[in-house]
């Protein structure tokens, strides 16, 4: 499976943020979205979720050669900020997501075992979310964005406020989780990026590029992104 | 010091404008036709120092005029056997030092101190002072021109009428320097927005002093007044010496401000209030499953709001109605009036249906505390899904106002049998049909209006100004419908077709477009 998006392009007024974004990305990876304040990771995410217009271009799923439209189940999109129900506890949550989605969850689990999974604790899982840590919030919506296992998963910036334990739990999720299919990862720490991600992927001037790793050891690799970065800066 | 003043009025000017396109940008059609460029429009800018500075003229006569027109002269003309001339001083004066207490200037929290101080780290005592005399100065001028206006008008004598205002600003300037005082003292900073319960008290009191005690027939001696109003020039005097000397305007003003609006996140305010709502009672669970399930978690859970709130108006209409009963049967007299007023005063209850309606709560906490969360996952945002929990809420919110609306509209049926009937028995059936109509529009107005235009980002901050726009008009029309009066057939009529053929509309209209527009807003 192929996530390929053609000549997508997005303006506010005047101010062009997306230009011209051609990309093809592969299932079975990670890749790690850098790009300066402002250059548009956001924008990206949300005009691939469709949650507003773009310009121009498409974007789709193509499987064995044959092209489809990347539908809303197709993709997950993890905000930075966790967002749960505040009224319900984690368990209802949960109950209320499998009761509309039984169809779509393949090799369903039981409630419990999901929370196992995520590492959450027995006593936190009657407990209203509102009342929830922002970490234990986290879990929940990526949980949730996981159950149904979406093709392509767009995460945006989301270990950035996680504590070091937290943080780590989710890194071995996704590394967990990468196979069949896609993880889209933006952030602006490039530890992070270096150290979970497949692939670099730099969004500058509007366009989508790839920074090729080739033999360069991770200090090396790490100045080739930035130069990149400044490039863009400098223009 | 003139570039103080000058740069004070810039700043306010500057938010003002752009308050204004940022709020017309809310507004679709109209935002197309506005570029973000007009931000920096100077011409603009220029335009809006011209209006602000004919306002500034204008508003030194207007609210002197209107506040003597109104509560002064206005006031003691319901007391023409009084002396007029003392009249007129004794509410002068006693309003005089209530302003001593509510409308202070140095102690008012306004925008214009918070960016000018805080933000753009203006001087604050040069600031504050400046603005401060400027304002008193805005006063004394506005209070001679009215006094002169209106007080020889009342054979104040004219000397009189030139020392009263200076008498005035003098009280003004000399409550002040007590309260900066006390604030070195004690710490305390007073705010004319948050005053103690004590001050109402006296203010309460001073209120009856100024308009009950006429009515009994005690006025002040015209001599006693205008003794207070010139002692109170040296005491305002003293007291500009304390402001003049007084240093740390910049720590009164960062507490006056600390907790101005503009300073706090207004959206995020609104959402921990909302968070509040819900109930945290453990024996809260549901039976059911899917979207029924989430349903009946959220109105269970939000039961203070919803229910707990339409059965207290539940209460108070038969309250009311039994004591409507009540009189009607003790005083058979007035029957006929009763009457005349139930059958032409229906449109009047369009405005109290529109007062009582939880829909606008309902939706609030649908989306503060639900929609806002759910809506960034993509299950939730399927057609499908948004079409069937729609209706779900639409049923819920129907029953918690028809409540209510089936007491008024029985209660009112039984009142017109009681005060005499009516010819057409057909109004009975009218009266409470038209009133559950109404219930049944405002339920689904503002669910149909949140769904087509979900006015609120991902922030939970309100982005529509159509969603504003459009519960403007709704208040508005029905106020003004209030003013109509119409007999029960024909305006009972009119309303059940109506509301049947919006709500038609309404859902028609919902199950079109809301699997579009029912998005958070980005």
């Amino acid at each position: 499976m192929k996530f390929v998006i053609e000549h997508l392009s997005k303006a506010f007024e005047k101010k062009k943020v997306l230009i011209d974004i051609s990309f093809a990305f592969e299932e079975g990876k990670i890749y790690g979205l850098l790009g300066r304040n402002g250059a548009g990771k956001t924008t990206l995410f949300n005009c691939l979720n469709r949650d507003i217009k773009y310009d121009s271009g498409e974007f789709y799923i193509e499987e064995n050669g044959t092209r489809r439209e990347a539908l809303s189940e197709d993709i997950g999109y993890v905000l930075s900020m966790p967002v749960v129900p505040e009224f319900l506890t984690g368990r209802e949550f949960l109950k209320f997501f499998m009761d509309i989605n039984g169809k779509n969850i393949k090799e369903p689990k039981s409630i419990d075992e999901y929370f196992d999974y995520m590492s959450i604790d027995e006593e936190d899982r009657d407990k209203l979310l509102k009342d929830y840590s922002h970490g234990m919030k986290n879990k929940m919506q990526m949980l949730i964005h996981i159950i149904v296992r979406p093709n392509i998963l767009l995460l945006d910036e989301p270990l950035t406020s996680l504590d070091v334990i937290v943080a780590e739990e989710m890194k071995q999720l996704l590394r967990s989780i990468k196979k069949d299919r896609i993880i889209i990862f933006s952030t602006h720490i490039m530890d992070l990026a270096l150290d979970l991600c497949d692939e670099i992927v730099l969004l500058s001037r509007g366009e989508l590029e790839i920074i090729n790793r080739a033999d360069l050891d991770n200090a090396g690799f790490k100045d080739r992104i930035i130069e990149a970065l400044r490039e863009e800066g400098n223009e | 010091m003139n570039n103080t003043l000058k740069l004070s009025f810039q700043i306010r000017n500057t938010y003002c404008v752009n308050a204004v396109i940022y709020m017309l940008k809310g507004i679709p059609l109209i935002k197309k036709l506005l570029p973000s460029s007009l931000y920096r429009s100077r011409g603009l800018k220029r335009f809006a120092n011209i209006i602000s500075v004919i306002w500034e003229i204008a508003s030194i006569f207007i609210w002197k005029l209107l506040y003597f027109l109104i509560m002064i002269c206005g006031a003691a003309a319901l007391y023409e056997a009084q002396a007029q001339d003392g009249l007129f001083l004794h509410i002068l004066l006693i309003l005089s030092v209530i302003g001593c207490m509510t409308n202070t200037s140095l102690f008012s929290p306004s925008k214009d101190k918070y960016y000018a101080i805080m933000l753009l780290k203006m001087d604050a005592k040069e600031y504050t002072l400046i603005n401060y005399l400027y304002s008193m100065l805005k006063a004394l001028t506005g209070f001679i021109i009215a006094m002169l206006l209106f007080g020889l008008q009342r054979d104040v004598p004219l000397w009189l009428c030139i020392t009263v205002p200076f008498g005035i600003v003098g009280m003004k300037m000399f409550a002040v320097a007590v309260s900066l005082i006390r604030y070195e003292k004690s710490g305390y900073g007073y705010n004319d927005n948050q005053m103690s319960k004590r001050v109402w008290a006296a203010i309460g009191i001073l209120l009856l002093a100024a308009y009950a005690l006429p009515a009994a027939g005690v006025v002040l001696p015209m001599d006693i007044a205008a003794a207070v109003f010139i002692a109170a020039i040296p005491l305002g005097a003293a007291g500009l010496v304390k402001i003049l000397k007084f240093n740390d305007y910049y720590a009164l003003n960062k507490e006056l401000l600390s907790r101005l609006t503009v300073q706090i996140d207004t959206a995020a305010l609104i959402k921990q209030a909302n968070e509040k709502n819900i109930s945290a009672d453990k024996t809260i669970t549901s039976g059911r499953a899917g979207f029924e399930y989430l349903n009946e978690l959220f109105i269970k859970r939000h039961k203070r709001i919803l229910w707990d709130s339409t059965k207290k108006v539940s209460y108070i209409c038969v309250f009311v109605i039994a004591a409507i009963l009540f009189v009607t049967y003790m005083k058979p007299e007035i029957k006929p009036a009763v009457n005349e007023v139930i059958m032409t005063w229906l449109p009047y209850f369009t405005f109290i249906m529109y007062m009582i309606n939880r829909g606008s709560g309902f939706t609030q906490a649908l989306f503060m505390n639900c929609d806002h969360s759910l809506l960034t996952y993509p299950f939730y945002k399927k057609p499908e899904s948004i079409l069937k929990l729609f209706t779900i809420r639409f049923r819920e919110i129907m029953k918690i106002n028809a409540v209510p609306a089936v007491i008024i509209g029985c209660g009112l049926a039984f009142i017109l049998f009681a005060t005499g009937g009516t010819d057409n028995p057909l109004n009975y059936i009218i009266l409470v049909v038209s009133i559950i109509c109404l219930s049944l529009f405002f339920s689904i107005h503002y669910l149909t209006i949140y769904y087509l235009l979900q006015p609120y980002n991902a922030g939970t901050e309100m982005k529509s100004g159509a969603y504003n726009l459009v519960r403007m008009a709704t208040y508005f029309a029905c106020f003004f419908i209030m003013q109509l009066r119409v007999p029960i057939f024909i305006f009972g009529l009119l309303t059940i077709i109506f509301c049947v053929l919006y709500s038609v509309a309404a859902c028609a209209l919902v199950y079109r477009l809301a699997p579009k527009t029912f998005r958070l807003r980005m």
